[in-house]
């Protein structure tokens, strides 16, 4: 069965005429134009390898497009913060689930880097807020991947493999982002308790972070059910608190049943902070971690950055699979 | 001439699960869309192992390779095309949970609903629940990414896939993902997740489990114009209340599945809107609340909640098997799901309707109205000359008025063989030069699946040595020339 | 190949494959060739494309079990019951598909009398130990001594009923009839049995079944003239109850609808009677009790819940896991699918384990011999009733 005879063309809305955009890809260049990489909020600049020098550094344009509340979606460029994006928010009850992030932090940045903030728990992978995004392929072309609507599985997931590729296989331009409603009550908790006991006595926590010893919890909701959640903590010996714990510098990623298991003991407790039940450590991390990947995954990633990037231009020297891309072991 | 090919598979599986039976092949010729093709060999591995055996095989014999689950897919995504070997994994079925990790990790003949049911008794679901999800194996769930009406809330399959073992086109092994927070290098699984068996063969998947609600809340609304449901549907959201699920369903796929059912849907409303909360017990207790208000205000002659879960299984049953209940209207049905902004599914359903009268064609409307992803199904009778061209013309329609309103080609069901050529319209050379590149990291020789997703001509060429001229026209008109 | 069959019937499937896990046999296979849906197809490809009724389509066919169960799962409300006999027609009729014993076997079932004598001589021989019972789908232990069937005295001028008899099932379960007589007599309920050396028979639903449309006229014609009058005729096999409730469609005649009308599966009978039975005597059973609901009483008379109805006031009942599933007894299925008849009933007793009964009860003889032949205790609902009400012993 055809749709019809001959090939069909764009709809004319789906040429990218904006002036903004077009302006940033030829910013980018074409093949010639040289190595080329996006300078955010600086925020994570050490994650992923260091820039090689003679890099060119652009910014990506900033400044919400769109927001229709009633669509839950915004479209945003990528060089706007998420203190901007949050204000843009605000006044219609809603936010993008990238809470707990630099708030000096742009949207296209924390995307390319990929790692979620400590509520992952109950808002999940940052990845999941990405619609759509323009990005400047290594061509300098703009390119559309995935959709504006809230759903979508038209063609390849293109956005799934630029979150967390560190700008190196295309330069992010603009993006549409998934809005969730604010909570109407939010509670942080914390004392001394057994983690895994409280995470399967409550619904969906939004973070439960441990140290070792003492808990943190966050929940939001509806008043009435923040209060049920909250009734329970109390009774495992929380008490109720300000906010998170600051989380210390260090980051590595186990499985979230690493953390049920391990039993740190004295020495060990307090040099860390880990998510519970995500399996995201912050700080010295005593415990067995992550292994290396499949050689296979490695040829999977090699590909990709041939294939989308030939020549190398795009942000040279970062690597998604270096050591200190944030996800394994770095200082 | 699979003489030999048939020898080898039969020596590494065992010979009856390797089928080359003439009849039997035109039973695989098709899954659940209008499309036919031609099955080679027919095989039905048990293992990991055996499903290497089978690609290396395919490889050997240069043979392309066609993943196929329950075949319930409406794109015709596992619709074979020039004999491939076709790779079922209906009787991989092993299923083992990991409560540390909160995950389960299933073979791809899993079916979706018995999964759930496994779960059941730990107190946990897997989210993601397709209409077809009685019959869909996990396999499939994982090649169209698919999403249900639980979607609204809980997200598409992606959203819960952790880690997938695959079997790539070269006969490797590779796990994409992991259990581990934050696998390394780029996000191969989430590339891997929708990608209709183009990029190689899922054979252990890692599911999140998510926890059963301990409140639940369904709620029918009937609507005398199809207007007011959408306007409710757009009210509800705008009100703050994102609801598990927001279904719609017009008068006439109501009156046919209500012959099916018997839910005690109104068969003389013009729309009936069906929605679910779920969550803690105040939370459901609030939204119900403001759902029934929010339906009452947008003109509702009634809004009922489900009394007790049989109640509430039957509301969704009804839901659920509305496909498959047209043929009580006509044999063959067509139909497109684009998805449009919430906003303008008033202004597209009515365009619908006026594309199929138009083209006088019957069209029943069921879907997933809380994220904007439109069912419209065309049903005609395929023994009427003539009839298939104006399904066609009618269809090409609706997914222009779609695109046109800003929405996109597929919500879940993925394209297959049978929307490709519409892909054309909703992306530009570049576009889709992008994603033939991500396909090529997984299979450069096009042997999973071929011809599929992608039409014709997406791959722009040598990109490489693009000259300045060549990259304004690009970004000029979006079509190589 | 044109097989005997109604083209809009074959059109109503749009091979959604909502079907699928509803199918005992697709269930323990993956095969689509064991599906609702590809069996479907391969009737069309047979029909209206020109593919050879070939060994493998043969196949299909004699696979399938007609449970049915595929129809209850159709949104569309395929006749899929009617397809299926429509194929099995069109083979007997072009082609040698039946072999010429089981033809006469068929036949034979409308013999009652040689039946229970042939029965009895099995019954003998059984004795010896030389009959492999369990291969060929018998009972472990046929019974020697049939008892006579003797209706309870009601008062004069009491409503009156018809117990249909039947073939294997008054050879071997003579004793559920005997507690239907004893339950519907205690409701004060007068009882006819149908005069059964001319009579009433086999109903013909094997034969049905088989695609042997001639042989399947003639049993349900002769055993739709034993029920002379307008009394409701009450079935204790959920397999017969579904045959005499469709003659309509099998004879083509209005007499044969109107006979259907009078057609009760007796659990609905005495579903709608239970305010005249009496209360439970003795002890309540402290076991729990399976509910196995057999095909033809659930996907085609749709008449399962009635089981239910009856036997709650009186016992624990469990449900099972399985939506209804096949057992895998299908007529004489178990005895020509041996293999996947043993898979299919595997996953019953896997749910019957589930579900922590230690005591099945079945309406229909094929279901109960099929799962007792496993090791299950297993009664007729009727006979479990006829207990707790203390009218038979336990």
């Amino acid at each position: 069965m055809s749709a019809g005879p001959g090939p069909l063309a764009p709809l004319p809305d789906r040429v990218v005429r904006d002036p903004v955009l077009l302006a940033f890809a030829d910013e980018v260049g074409g093949v010639d134009a040289g190595p080329v990489a996006v300078e955010g909020g600086r925020t994570q600049w050490e994650l992923g390898g260091r820039s090689e020098p003679g890099t060119r550094l652009v910014r990506a344009p900033a400044g919400v497009v769109a927001f229709e509340p009633a669509e839950m979606t915004i479209q945003v460029r990528a060089g706007t913060t998420l203190d901007e994006l949050d204000a843009a928010l605000e006044p219609a009850g809603q936010r993008v689930a990238l809470q707990g992030l630099p708030r000096a932090a742009t949207v296209g940045g924390v995307l390319c880097v990929g790692l979620s903030g400590p509520t992952r728990l109950g808002h999940g992978h940052i990845r999941e807020t990405l619609l759509q995004t323009r990005y400047v392929s290594s061509e300098g072309l703009l390119v559309t991947a995935g959709g504006p609507t809230v759903k979508n599985v038209t063609g390849f997931d293109l956005c799934r493999v630029l979150v967390g590729s560190y700008g190196t296989l295309g330069l992010l331009a603009e993006v549409t982002l998934r809005t969730r409603p604010r909570p109407q009550a939010t509670a942080w908790l914390a004392g001394p308790a057994d983690p895994a006991d409280l995470f399967d006595r409550l619904y969906r926590p939004m973070s439960l972070l441990w140290d070792g010893e003492t808990v943190w919890l966050h929940l939001e909701g509806y008043p009435e059910d923040v209060a049920v959640q909250t009734a329970i903590a109390l009774e495992a010996g929380l008490q109720p608190m300000a906010g998170p714990p600051p989380l210390p510098t260090g980051r590595h990623s186990v499985e979230p049943g690493v953390l049920r298991r391990f039993r740190p003991d004295r020495a060990q407790r307090s040099g860390f902070v880990a998510e519970f039940g995500v399996g995201v450590v912050h700080g010295e991390w005593p415990g067995p971690t992550q292994g290396t990947p499949d050689a296979s995954v490695v040829t999977l990633n090699r590909r990709l950055k041939q294939l989308f990037d030939p020549t190398g231009r795009l942000n040279p020297g970062r690597d998604p699979l270096a050591p200190s891309n944030g996800k394994a072991d770095h200082r | 001439m699979d003489g030999t090919l048939v020898a080898e598979l039969s020596a590494s599986l065992s010979p009856d699960r390797v089928h080359n039976d003439h009849l039997e092949q035109v039973l695989y010729g098709r899954d659940a869309s209008l499309m036919r093709g031609d099955a080679g060999v027919v095989c039905f591995p048990l293992t990991t192992a055996e499903v290497q055996a089978c690609v290396r095989a395919a490889l050997r014999h240069d043979r392309a390779i066609v993943p196929r689950g329950s075949g319930t897919g409406l794109a015709g995504g596992a619709v074979p095309l020039e004999q491939p070997l076709l790779i079922v994994t209906t009787k991989m079925t092993g299923i083992e949970v990991d409560l540390d990790n909160r995950v389960v990790w299933v073979q791809p003949g899993v079916i979706n609903l018995d999964l759930t049911r496994h779960l059941k008794p730990l107190g946990f679901h897997f989210a993601p629940d397709p209409s077809s999800q009685q019959s869909c194996s996990l396999g499939g769930n994982v090649a169209n990414n698919s999403g249900g009406p639980h979607c609204l809330a809980y997200g598409v399959t992606s959203a819960h896939v952790v880690a997938i073992e695959v079997v790539l086109p070269n006969g490797e092994l590779a796990v994409l993902g992991g259990l581990g927070a934050d696998p390394a290098g780029v996000d191969l699984r989430g590339a891997f997740v929708g990608s209709e068996g183009c990029m190689g063969i899922a054979t252990r998947i890692a599911v999140r489990l998510t926890p059963n609600p301990p409140a639940v809340a369904t709620l029918l609304a009937d609507f005398v114009e199809p207007a007011q449901a959408a306007a409710a549907v757009s009210a509800i959201i705008a009100a703050g209340v994102v609801p598990a699920a927001i279904e719609m369903m017009d008068q006439r796929i109501t009156q046919a599945v209500e012959a099916f059912v018997g839910a005690g849907y109104p068969t003389d409303a013009g729309a009936i809107v069906l929605v679910e909360v779920d969550g803690l017990p105040g939370g459901v207790a609030f939204e119900t609340e403001k759902v029934r208000e929010v339906c009452m205000a947008q003109g509702a002659r009634s809004v009922r909640v489900a009394a007790d879960e049989a109640e509430r299984m039957l509301l969704w049953k009804g839901r659920k098997t509305a496909f498959g209940a047209v043929a009580r209207v006509k044999p063959n049905y067509y139909l497109h799901d684009t998805v449009v902004p919430r906003t303008k599914l008033l202004d597209v359903l009515r365009q619908v309707y006026a594309i199929a009268d138009r083209h006088d064609l019957i069209v029943m409307n069921v879907f997933h109205a809380g994220d904007g992803n439109l069912h419209p199904l065309l049903v005609f009778d395929a023994r009427e000359p003539g009839i298939l061209d104006r399904v066609h013309a009618a269809g090409e329609e609706i997914v222009r008025a779609s695109l046109e309103a800003g929405g996109v080609l597929s919500g879940e069901h993925g394209i297959g063989l049978e929307k490709q050529p519409f892909m054309a319209l909703q992306f530009t050379q570049p576009d889709l030069d992008a994603q033939a590149r991500l396909r090529d990291a997984f299979d450069p020789d096009g042997r999973c699946n071929p011809a599929k997703v992608l039409p014709a001509g997406s791959r722009c060429g040598d990109l490489a040595h693009l000259d300045a001229h060549h990259r304004e026209r690009l970004l000029a008109d979006g079509v190589w020339v | 190949m044109k097989l005997p069959l109604v083209e809009d019937e074959l059109a109503s499937c749009v091979s959604c494959g909502l079907c699928l896990p509803h199918c005992p046999t697709f269930r323990v296979t993956g095969e689509e060739r064991y599906s609702p849906r590809g069996r479907i197809e391969a009737i069309r490809q047979v029909h209206v494309g020109n593919q050879p009724a070939d060994a493998s389509f043969v196949d299909m066919m004699d696979t399938c079990l007609q449970c049915r169960g595929c129809e209850t799962a159709c949104p569309s409300g395929v006749p899929f019951g009617h397809l299926m006999e429509a194929a099995r027609q069109g083979l007997n009729e072009q082609t040698r598909y039946q072999p010429w014993y089981r033809r006469v076997g068929y036949r034979t079932l409308a013999y009652h009398r040689a039946l229970v004598i042939g029965s009895r001589a099995l019954a003998l021989v059984q004795r010896s130990g030389l009959v492999p019972s369990r291969r060929l789908g018998l009972p472990d232990r046929l019974p020697l001594r049939v008892p006579a069937l003797r209706p309870q005295t009601v008062a004069s001028g009491a409503a009156r009923v018809w117990l249909h008899t039947g073939c294997v099932m008054d050879a071997w379960q003579r004793d559920v009839h005997a507690a239907a007589l004893a339950v519907i007599g205690a409701t004060g309920t007068a009882v006819t049995l149908p005069e059964r050396i001319h009579g009433a028979g086999c109903c013909g639903a094997l034969a049905t079944h088989a695609g042997l449309v001639g042989v399947a006229r003639a049993q349900a014609e002769a055993t739709m003239r034993s029920f002379p009058g307008e009394d409701p005729v009450l079935v204790d096999s959920a397999g017969c109850g579904a045959q005499l409730k469709d003659l309509g469609h099998l004879l083509g005649t209005d007499e044969a609808s109107h006979f259907s009308t009078r057609v009760r599966d007796i659990h609905e009978w005495i579903a709608e009677h239970l305010d005249r039975l009496p209360d439970g005597v003795g002890p309540r059973r402290t076991v729990s009790v399976a509910v196995q609901d057999p095909c033809h009483l659930r996907h085609v008379q749709r008449a399962h819940l009635s089981v239910r109805r009856v036997l709650a006031p009186y016992l624990d009942l469990v449900e099972l896991d399985d939506e209804g599933l096949c057992c895998g007894a299908g007529g004489a299925y178990s005895v020509l699918q041996p293999e996947l008849a043993g898979d299919i009933r595997t996953r019953k007793l896997e749910s019957i384990a589930r579900s922590g009964a230690t005591l099945v009860a079945s309406a229909n003889p094929g279901c109960s011999l099929h799962l007792a032949a496993a090791g299950l205790t297993v009664r007729h609902p009727v006979q479990l009733l006829a207990e707790a009400l203390g009218l038979v012993d336990g």
